[in-house]
């Protein structure tokens, strides 16, 4: 049975699943129904060392599927939510993991949100979760609708190794300079 | 060697620095990088008797009163959001000039508007108390507040004691739901 998180939050995925490899990051959302741009919500990741990403290809989004490794792959953009489930998801592979990479921060955004002038608030049923893939056991969910309402771009939690284990935290904070912010404040080159 | 303290962690630290006479209480942390109030981590001490209660209000340090009337413990001064390196906020106490009715020092560490800012020790970067040996500069203890005290919002760290002629620290880890009040109540301050 999974654990819920509070926000702050950390669980042992090694200990909840000693033999765990395969973990899954899945974003859903309600296509829109009403009149305006569609509400295009991208999930993304960033494989960290001491803080910063291990180079700018380790920045996993919509522009780069896969990191060098393939050890974290993103399944595809999908730019209107259309879809029953998971409307986008990213696969994590820890075992492939290069062992330099101690974190990896999961944000969760919506494209040209300040243009399109939307929040998560206005998007029907989004939500964000990790799943152990091991027994598909839902670890944490946000319901980005409800608790990030006002927000436009957050990292929804972070993958990070700890004495030997790997542990989710439940982060659920958000950047008011957007998925550009993000990628900044981890070391990405943006241009 | 310093500890450092888990979850539940309780060592006895006696063998690690006998006769000690003087101590730095360090607190640090990261500032916020994500949208939202500052964290503002908060170190304090109380100077207990033998029957665990403060020998006067005025005893018990924090950021309001920096001192105690005698001058053996003295905070350095209140941190509000992190910004730093190293230690943010710390507390020297000179263990030749505690007053002799002084039985222990107890050391709470809590986070300013917890519940109003609905913030835990989790939801914060890089968090950590520490206490250090002035004598050697050598780390006795630290705890990992992120990690370790992630859903908590208040909690006592450690505390040190008299032991016969020395004295000794003890690590507690011990969180509290009601907060640096909670803490003080509890050892006899009148809030």
């Amino acid at each position: 049975m999974g654990v819920t998180l509070a926000k702050g939050g950390n669980v042992s995925l090694t200990k909840a699943a000693p033999n765990l490899t395969q973990v899954m990051i899945g974003l859903g959302w309600d296509a829109r129904s009403t009149t305006g741009a569609d509400f295009d919500l991208d999930a993304s990741a960033l494989l960290c060392a001491s803080g910063r990403v291990l180079g700018d290809e380790y920045f996993v989004f919509y522009n780069n599927l896969k990191s060098p490794d393939g050890s974290v792959e993103h399944t595809g953009d999908n730019l209107t939510g259309d879809g029953e489930g998971d409307d986008e998801s990213i696969l994590v592979d820890l075992s492939q993991v290069p062992a330099g990479v101690d974190k990896i921060v999961f944000p969760v955004s919506i494209h040209e949100a300040d243009s399109r002038g939307q929040t998560f608030g206005q998007v029907s049923n989004a939500f964000i979760r990790v799943v152990n893939q091991a027994d598909q056991a839902e670890l944490a969910r946000y319901d980005l609708s409800e608790d990030a309402s006002t927000e436009t771009a957050m990292i929804f939690g972070e993958l990070y190794r700890y004495n030997g284990e790997w542990k989710f935290r439940a982060v659920g904070q958000g950047y008011a300079s957007g998925l550009r912010g993000i990628a900044l404040d981890f070391g990405v080159n943006v241009s | 060697m310093g500890v450092s303290l888990s979850k539940g962690g309780n060592v006895s630290l006696t063998k690690e620095a006998p006769n000690l006479t003087a101590v730095i209480v360090g607190l640090g942390w990261d500032a916020r990088t994500t949208t939202g109030t500052d964290f503002d981590l908060d170190a304090s001490a109380l100077l207990a008797g033998t029957e665990g209660k403060v020998i006067s209000d005025q005893h018990f340090v924090f950021f309001n009163n920096l001192k105690s009337p005698d001058g053996s413990v003295e905070h350095t001064g209140d941190n509000t959001t992190g910004e730093g390196e190293g230690d943010d906020e710390a507390i020297k106490v000179n263990l030749a000039g505690v007053p002799a009715q002084v039985a222990k020092i107890v050391f709470p560490v809590s986070i300013y508007e917890a519940e109003a800012r609905q913030q835990s020790f989790g939801q914060v970067r890089n968090a950590y108390i520490r206490v250090v040996n002035q004598a050697d500069n050598k780390e006795l203890a630290r705890y990992d507040l992120t990690e370790d005290a992630s859903t908590e919002t208040a909690m006592v760290f450690g505390e040190l004691y008299r032991h016969g002629a020395e004295w000794k620290f003890r690590a507690i880890g011990q969180g509290y739901a009601s907060g640096l009040r909670g803490i003080a109540q509890d050892f006899g301050v009148n809030v």
